[in-house]
């Protein structure tokens, strides 16, 4: 298995955690990532609010380099592939509006064709890999481990363009969480937005989201949230303290990236999975759940 | 005391524009009153489009021959002063809709764009796509919401109010905490809608048309016109009465029977599909009766088929009704024919109104317009497209009407208004505590099918006989009902109780119509009478409720100014 | 024998409970079908808003297992398979009033959408004696925001509304304020907009909910883009929203990706940025979760990139 890998800014920074365990939990599975040379950023949901042209034209450019590679692209982050993939569906449909984008990628040599499909990890792991397969390859199941699963939006609305699985009650992620000996427990936010994309302009309200969240996995009794997007795991992170200024109740519960979760069943140590990076420090929980 | 110049009750098309032009004069205070939110009016439900002389898409049409059109459609029991200013005005209102900015297709020449219609001699029908009543209704809501309309949305008509043979006010009750108020009013303007639902789920119809304000001004002495005559839309869908609109045909939709044969052929040989309403319905039902229709009985349907539209077309001028296709009978109209069949949809008669341009009833102070009322503009077949138009325009003349009206009336005594407002109160005291009794919902399904079996598509004596006795039942019986809600804040359940006591009363003014016109006639067509009999019943029915309950029949002349009866002929 | 189980949240105005009803399934039946069974057959106590059966009103709005439908156009057998049970929660729709039961109250919606002034301010070209010229292209750009049935599931979905205190704008009312911008016929397409943005248009947090629940399948989200756009077109350029924008917009430009160092900088400003970000950024210092001195290098393929920008341009042009 082979993929043009796209891994989002993100990934090169603030969760350089998603990056590490990423490769790590690749290349124990044997799927080749190959970086895409020179991506760009998806735009984030944000420059089709000055341009919409323009962040079309700039993911055209990002499909026709994993074209290049002739492999599906792959991601690990909701919004890219979200954005990523609003792009393909965009040309794919209308003809007019490919010739136009392709007239400005020929300038750097490129063309889009519509040859690779995009896709997530988390899609690959099921479609692609195969949940058996990936059992096989468990070596410490995660008995005992009560994992919250956080979809974030993008990786399943809006469904038109997403489509994978139902979006009114995906399972992809308590397949595999379920695949690697975790127990999943049901949770009202399950489904919820992260709010990360409006973190500066609307503060209060995403913080009440994060404190939502949070509690909402607490309730269910969860030990830690997973999530397949380095978005909604900053948000749930990275803001948890200052969202904590608003509640008495405390909402700490650790937020893990889905590769750091496959990693720690496939036998690495949360150190290895970089998952003392996080603001909320999970080691302490994973050791008294998994001993590990 | 709540009291207004002017009164509008029901904001749909009809309401809404009388309330837009009552309100034009800043000196008057109007109130617009509507059981549901104004959006959700039935309006909203007209599809295909809205009839006026533009000329754009055929530069020989004209007033004179939508005025033509209209007669003939309605069998020539239309009033032509009715019809001919109907006629001479739409074009002016379209581009009044225009200016409010309804978005209508529009052709190549940046023109409202327009579409052929069952029973027109030209292509005079403004469009929307196919949501032409949705993006008007709203548009009109807008320019409301602009004006400042005093809107009391989720407040019911329960009756209006005349002391000493006047007028003075209405009887209203707001639903959402369930108080029941007098209003005292100068002027009022009755828009309720049609009263459908007498054939219950047989029926394109929305849940709330019940004629309220229709039965509200037959209970105190005003007649009810014309209501024998009940359009059944030939294209209904077949398992659940939903329309499907007028437009399939307009865009060349074939219709086909089991055989897969054009039936049109045998009654209209020349329009074919685009025959009106009334003689498409029945040539429906005789191909079903006579063994050419699919399935059995009540299932019994035939085929719509647009196919042979193409992809783009069906997409460019129907994609709502394609989706309703797909979505409430599983046929996705690119791929296969849709099982239709005849649906109750639209009631030509209703209020007696006396004056076309003022639409002012025999009652001073008491207006009415759009399928609530009877100007007679349809006579005894409505032609498709000329529904919203009637809304618009007679909405628009009904709301000058009754600004002019509350000129020149000041208020009225209180005393019978809070007399009203009292029995009322009682009334639902009682209701909303009793017990036990007959059961409303059973009540009102045995109305809906007699009505359907004996009072349909086509009629005879005997079976509307029996229709007549079990209405009579059904209206005593209904004397000892109970709800089963004791609940004062919003009560649906008294609600729709006050509902199916005005379908019964207004029920049995169709089956008593119906019963005495000796003729077929538009879309009252009786195996046992079945021609034309000028020399008879070329005149309007007049039913009158009298002080003891009683109904009394009385037949007034059609205004005939141009046109003399001939043979209809599609 | 198969039945539904319905688990229906009741309100009378002030006592609050949920109550059971059980009947037998049928097969291809709607969700209306099934309140109205229930209130004809089974409790005419329990109230809710239908009217046309066929989508074209919006009354019958409802919330299911936590998800909003148009109940006369929800097949149940949808609503079962994706739950993959026949016991269904039912609510009123969220951010609403409750009056009774599944009924809610639209009278406040409607004085925050004047708002927008949701009605056409007509150009001089136009009259009311003579209406107006629109060419087909220019109607199809308002042909599907007019598609809009006021049913308020997306108001329901809002995933900002679901926190916000009340003056974030429902997406509907946002539709409206783009409906009436869009329309050639409209002169004043700004009187419209200035409002949207005056009331927090850049807190969408870009749930996708609205777009995915919308039972006419309006594109909401790209006309909230759009709306930024123009409120940015119109000289509103210096708020954090368009801030944030931009600063994605010029790092793609400069460098092919975002420097996440420097974005609240260039959305808040350094002096809110040190006022309120230095624990956060300190946090992730310390954490080795960011490196300031990490600044990213550029792209293979910037010259391209800035090639598209150029081009891009010149066709938004």
């Amino acid at each position: 298995m082979r993929y043009g890998f796209f891994p989002g800014c993100t990934l090169e920074s603030a969760a350089g955690e998603l990056m590490i365990s990423t490769k790590k939990v690749a290349s124990a599975l044997g799927i080749e990532l190959i970086e895409l040379d020179g991506w760009t950023c998806c735009g984030a949901s944000h420059i089709q609010d000055v341009d919409e042209f323009l962040a079309t034209s700039v993911n055209a450019r990002n499909l026709a380099l994993a074209e290049k590679l002739d492999a599906p692209l792959m991601t690990v982050c909701n919004t890219c592939t979200l954005m990523l993939r609003t792009t393909k569906k965009d040309l794919d449909e209308d003809p007019e509006l490919k010739k136009k984008v392709n007239k400005g990628l020929r300038e750097s040599g490129l063309e889009y064709k519509g040859t690779s499909e995009v896709t997530h990890l988390l899609w690959a792991l099921i479609q692609d890999y195969g949940i058996e397969n990936l059992k096989k390859l468990v070596k410490k199941p995660l008995t005992g481990l009560k994992v919250a699963n956080f979809y974030g939006c993008h990786i399943v609305r809006p469904p038109q363009i997403m489509g994978f699985e139902n979006h009114r009650n995906p399972r992809s992620m308590e397949m595999i969480a379920e695949a690697l000996g975790a127990e999943c427990v049901d949770f009202d936010q399950r489904l919820a937005c992260c709010g990360f994309h409006a973190v500066f302009p609307a503060e209060k309200e995403v913080l009440k989201l994060t404190a939502t969240n949070c509690i909402s996995s607490k309730m269910a009794g969860a030990d830690c949230m997973v999530t397949p997007c380095p978005l909604c795991q900053m948000q749930l992170d990275m803001y948890q303290p200052d969202a904590q200024k608003g509640y008495s109740a405390d909402i700490e519960i650790p937020i893990l990236h889905l590769p750091q979760l496959i990693g720690l069943a496939l036998g690495y140590s949360p150190e290895e999975l970089a998952i003392n990076r996080h603001i909320v420090n999970a080691v302490p929980k994973l050791k008294e759940s998994l001993g590990v | 005391m709540l009291a207004y110049d002017v009164v509008v009750v029901g904001a749909g098309g009809a309401g809404m524009m009388a309330a837009l032009s009552a309100s034009e004069d800043e000196s008057l205070k109007v109130a617009c009153i509507s059981k549901i939110f104004p959006t959700r009016s039935h309006t909203g439900a007209a599809q295909g489009g809205i009839n006026a002389a533009m000329g754009y898409r055929d530069s020989t049409d004209s007033p004179e021959k939508h005025f033509k059109d209209t007669v003939k459609g309605s069998d020539f029991l239309a009033d032509q002063d009715a019809v001919e200013f109907f006629t001479t005005k739409m074009p002016e209102v379209i581009s009044e809709l225009d200016y409010y900015g309804v978005p209508f297709s529009r052709d190549g020449n940046g023109n409202i764009a327009q579409r052929p219609f069952g029973g027109a001699s030209s292509p005079r029908t403004c469009y929307s796509a196919d949501k032409t009543g949705h993006v008007i209704l709203h548009s009109i809501y807008e320019q409301c919401l602009k004006k400042e309309v005093d809107f009391f949305d989720e407040w019911f008509l329960l009756s209006l109010v005349v002391e000493d043979s006047s007028f003075t006010g209405l009887v209203v009750m707001n639903i959402k905490t369930g108080e029941i108020v007098p209003i005292k009013a100068k002027s009022v303007v009755i828009a309720t809608g049609g009263f459908g639902r007498i054939y219950w789920n047989r029926t394109t119809n929305a849940l709330n048309m019940t004629g309220d304000g229709t039965a509200a001004c037959f209970n105190i002495g005003i007649p009810l016109k014309d209501p024998e005559f009940v359009q059944f839309h030939p294209t209904g869908l077949a398992s659940t009465g939903v329309l499907l609109s007028e437009a399939c045909r307009g865009e060349g939709g074939y219709l086909l029977n089991k055989d897969g044969e054009r039936f049109m052929a045998r009654y209209a040989p020349e329009k074919m599909e685009l025959g009106p309403r009334d003689l498409v319905s029945r040539s429906i039902e005789t191909e079903i009766k006579e063994g050419r229709g699919f399935g059995e009985g009540m299932d019994s349907y035939v085929l719509m088929d647009l196919r042979h539209l193409g992809k783009k077309k069906i997409m460019e001028r129907l994609p709502q009704v394609r989706e309703l296709a797909m979505e409430f009978e599983g046929v996705d109209m690119l791929e296969e024919p849709v099982p239709i069949r005849p649906s109750c949809h639209y009631m030509m008669g209703g209020i007696h109104v006396i004056n076309p341009e003022t639409l002012s009833t025999q009652i001073e102070g008491i207006h009415a317009a759009g399928e609530c009322a009877c100007v007679s503009l349809h006579g005894a077949n409505r032609l498709g497209g000329n529904s919203v138009a009637d809304v618009v325009l007679f909405g628009k003349y009904a709301g000058i009407g009754a600004r002019e009206t509350a000129h020149r009336r000041s208020y009225g005594s209180e005393t019978k208004l809070n007399q009203e407002a009292q029995v009322w109160n009682k009334k639902f005291e009682t209701i909303r505590n009793k017990k036990t009794g007959k059961n409303i919902v059973d009540i009102r399904n045995k109305m809906a099918q007699t009505m359907w079996d004996n009072v349909g598509i086509f009629r005879k004596e005997e079976e509307m006989a029996t229709a007549l006795k079990e209405i009579n039942q059904l209206i005593k019986d209904y004397k000892d009902t109970y709800i089963g809600d004791p609940a004062v804040r919003y009560n649906m359940a008294f609600v729709n109780y006050v509902e199916i006591g005005n379908l019964l009363d207004l029920a049995k003014g169709v089956v008593m119509a119906a019963l005495n016109r000796k003729e077929s006639r538009g879309s009252h067509s009786r195996g046992d009478y079945q021609t034309r009999d000028d020399a008879n019943f070329l005149a309007h029915t007049l039913v009158h409720k009298r002080e003891n309950d009683d109904y009394e029949l009385e037949y007034i002349q059609v205004k005939i100014t141009k046109y003399q009866p001939e043979e209809r002929k599609y | 024998m198969e039945k539904f189980i319905f688990r229906i949240h009741r309100y009378d105005g002030t006592t609050k409970w949920v109550q059971e009803y059980q009947f037998p399934y049928e097969e291809n039946k709607t969700v209306l079908w099934a309140l109205t069974k229930i209130k004809d057959e089974i409790d005419p106590t329990l109230n809710f808003t239908s009217a046309c059966r066929h989508a074209i009103c919006g009354s019958c709005g409802v919330r299911i297992n936590g998800t909003s439908y148009l109940g006369c156009k929800t097949p149940l057998d949808e609503i079962i398979e994706t739950f993959d049970s026949k016991m269904l929660t039912f609510e009123p729709l969220k951010n609403y009033d409750v009056i009774r039961d599944l009924v809610i109250d639209w009278k406040p919606k409607m004085k925050k959408l004047k708002l927008v002034k949701p009605w056409l301010i007509p150009t001089e070209e136009g009259s009311v004696e003579k209406g107006f010229k629109q060419t087909e292209q220019e109607f199809s750009k308002i042909a599907s925001p007019t598609d809009c049935i006021l049913c308020g599931v997306c108001t329901s979905e809002c995933g900002q509304l679901n926190v916000n205190d009340g003056v974030y704008l429902d997406p509907f009312i946002l539709n409206k304020a783009y409906r009436f911008a869009l329309d050639s016929r409209d002169g004043s397409s700004n009187e419209h907009i200035q409002p949207v943005l005056d009331n927090e248009l850049w807190k969408c947090i870009h749930c996708m909910q609205c777009v995915t629940n919308c039972p006419k399948g309006i594109p909401l989200t790209d006309q909230i883009a759009y709306l930024r756009k123009t409120t940015m077109k119109m000289g509103a350029k210096d708020n954090q929203g368009a801030r944030h924008a931009y600063a994605f917009y010029d790092d793609v430009k400069k460098v092919g990706r975002l420097n996440e160092m420097m974005l609240p900088i260039k959305t808040d400003g350094m002096v809110k940025t040190i006022g309120k970000r230095v624990p956060m950024a300190a946090r992730m210092v310390y954490k080795g979760k960011i490196n300031p001195l990490h600044m990213p290098k550029k792209v293979n393929g910037i010259e391209g990139i800035r090639k598209i920008y150029k081009y891009a341009q010149e066709v938004s042009k």
